[in-house]
């Protein structure tokens, strides 16, 4: 299973970075960092050589209705060592950067992302939808998303809201 | 002189040697790739979304559909990132049962890789005689569960039934089988003049590239990286089997293939080992009918066939998840396809798309 971040590191991160938060009373706790201070941690993280996570374990995003919040979890193959990394975006300005800076194969997982949750990544090689169509109007896993019906209009596929059923 | 242009062709999604709706738009300079972009989305059915709306156990029937050549150890993973969650402790029984239905599907899983390549390199024959051994272990599936491929018998907290006596005694004919079935792979494929030509030095991902586009599974270790999660995270009682990874050394076709064909001895040993020490007991834990695993998120991870599957699921104390992202092996291994295929022959395009080994049930999810 793994050894979990140590809480040492945790506050030795918090004098490079102010932004850093976690809470001590949990067994695991989680990195909470701001947008702006995410991309020098994640370099920090994966090139010192005493935490050395080398893989982007698993890169995804929650809708909590009032933000969206960016999960990376990292692990580290030389130590066995898994760490949480937390992003907290407001739902106005979901822009974060893009983490194949760091690490190259997150490429497609944040392509789904923006497709899904309407994540914005800033400094991305190829910022396209990857599931959905091209012009499809909504992001499908935002917690208020409704279905748009399809309807073929001059041989174009366009898509609207669906009526009310009441 | 005469001038040449790139030329776009688009492979699939309807296209013999795509493995499902797999799309990929390779650009030709003559007969040369420079580049291969694989378009996806044909097959999306938007799982994550759909298991917001049901219930624990009723997500896990929707795992089966992932890579649905391998769907218990979809399965397995499901039920493992649940049982964390909620700290449910598994029978040891229930753990041996699990790992012998998942290693059977991985042998199952490499006989679509097996037959799909050969039949792709032009040797319909191969798919045949694959396809004649999967179906034996269709077979053991359909008398421990009644499914054959959509199984959904590892459940939350156990499996489904316990396993029989019948199916004990056909699953020790088939790893009795297994030696004879894999020489017989071996004078077919293995010793094919053309079969080697076609496989030895072609897309080459080394072992550095392997691990910056984030690879797993069999795709990886075929590059040298010994990185098998059943040993790393030793779930479901995988400590107590003793077997090695097998892994290659250059990273091409050849090293996808040989990974794999070993890797079915090592399943054939795990299933042996767990049907001779397996222990009684019950095969089910203590679940409440109205399961409700606390506040939280959980990730857990296991060696799917096709690499490191990962569940990631946020609970907010009811009975639905708030949230499951499924980290998919097949999904991150394509990333390498544009690298494999570039500089090489379009015809060799056929067998990357192959030995890379996407399942579009899981790529889309």
């Amino acid at each position: 299973m793994g050894i979990y971040f140590d809480l040492k590191y945790f506050q030795q991160l918090q004098t490079e970075f102010p932004s850093v938060e976690f809470d001590a009373e949990e067994k695991e706790p989680k990195l909470y960092v701001s947008a702006d201070e995410l991309l020098p941690l994640m370099h920090r993280l994966k090139e010192n050589s005493i935490w050395a996570f080398d893989r982007m374990a698993n890169i995804t995003a929650v809708d909590y209705k009032e933000y969206i919040e960016m999960v990376y979890i990292l692990y580290s193959r030389r130590f066995d060592m898994w760490l949480t990394v937390k992003v907290k975006l407001p739902e106005e300005d979901t822009k974060v950067q893009s983490m194949t800076q760091v690490w190259p194969g997150t490429e497609f997982e944040e392509r789904e992302i923006y497709d899904l949750m309407g994540v914005d990544f800033i400094n991305h090689p190829d910022m396209r939808r990857i599931l959905m169509p091209d012009d499809y109007p909504a992001h499908p896993l935002r917690k208020d998303f409704v279905p748009l019906q399809p309807k073929i209009q001059g041989g174009v596929l366009t898509w609207h809201k669906q009526k009310s059923s009441s | 002189m005469a001038q040449t242009e790139k030329f776009v062709l688009n492979m699939g999604p309807q296209h013999p040697s795509t493995h499902g709706v797999l799309q990929v738009q390779v650009e030709l300079d003559g007969e040369n790739i420079a580049g291969a972009k694989p378009v996806m989305g044909y097959l999306h059915r938007g799982i994550e979304k759909l298991m917001e709306s049901k219930t624990y156990a009723q997500c896990v029937p929707l795992t089966d559909k992932l890579d649905y050549v391998s769907a218990m150890n979809n399965n397995l993973g499901f039920c493992l990132a649940v049982e964390k969650l909620a700290g449910i402790e598994v029978p040891e029984r229930a753990q041996f049962i699990r790992v012998i239905c998942a290693e059977l599907n991985r042998i199952a899983s490499h006989h679509v890789f097996i037959g799909s390549l050969t039949n792709d390199l032009g040797s319909a024959t191969g798919m045949i005689y694959a396809f004649r051994d999967r179906e034996k272990i269709l077979d053991l599936f359909n008398i421990i569960c009644g499914a054959r491929m959509s199984c959904h018998y590892p459940r939350i907290g156990g499996v489904a039934a316990d396993a029989q006596e019948e199916f004990f005694k056909l699953t020790q004919e088939f790893i009795d089988y297994v030696p004879q079935m894999l020489d017989e792979y071996d004078k077919l494929f293995a010793g094919n003049e053309i079969f080697q030509a076609r496989m030895k030095n072609t897309s080459i991902i080394s072992r550095k590239d392997a691990l910056r586009f984030g690879m797993s599974g069999p795709n990886l270790r075929a590059s040298g990286v010994e990185y098998d999660i059943r040993k790393i995270d030793k779930y479901s009682s995988y400590d107590k089997f003793d077997f090695d990874i097998p892994v290659g050394t250059t990273g091409d076709n050849w090293d996808r293939y040989m990974v794999r064909i070993n890797e079915i001895k090592e399943s054939a040993k795990i299933i042996q080992q767990a049907m001779d020490n397996m222990p009684d007991g019950p095969f089910m834990a203590k679940v409440p009918k109205m399961f409700k695993p606390p506040k939280g998120e959980a990730y857990h991870r296991v060696e799917n066939t096709r690499g490191e599957l990962g569940f990631y699921i946020v609970s907010d104390g009811t009975t639905k998840p708030y949230r499951v992202h499924i980290r998919r092996p097949s999904f991150i291994n394509l990333q390498a396809l544009d690298h494999m295929c570039k500089g090489m022959l379009l015809a060799d395009a056929v067998t990357a798309f192959a030995t890379i080994d996407p399942l579009m049930g899981e790529v889309d999810c």
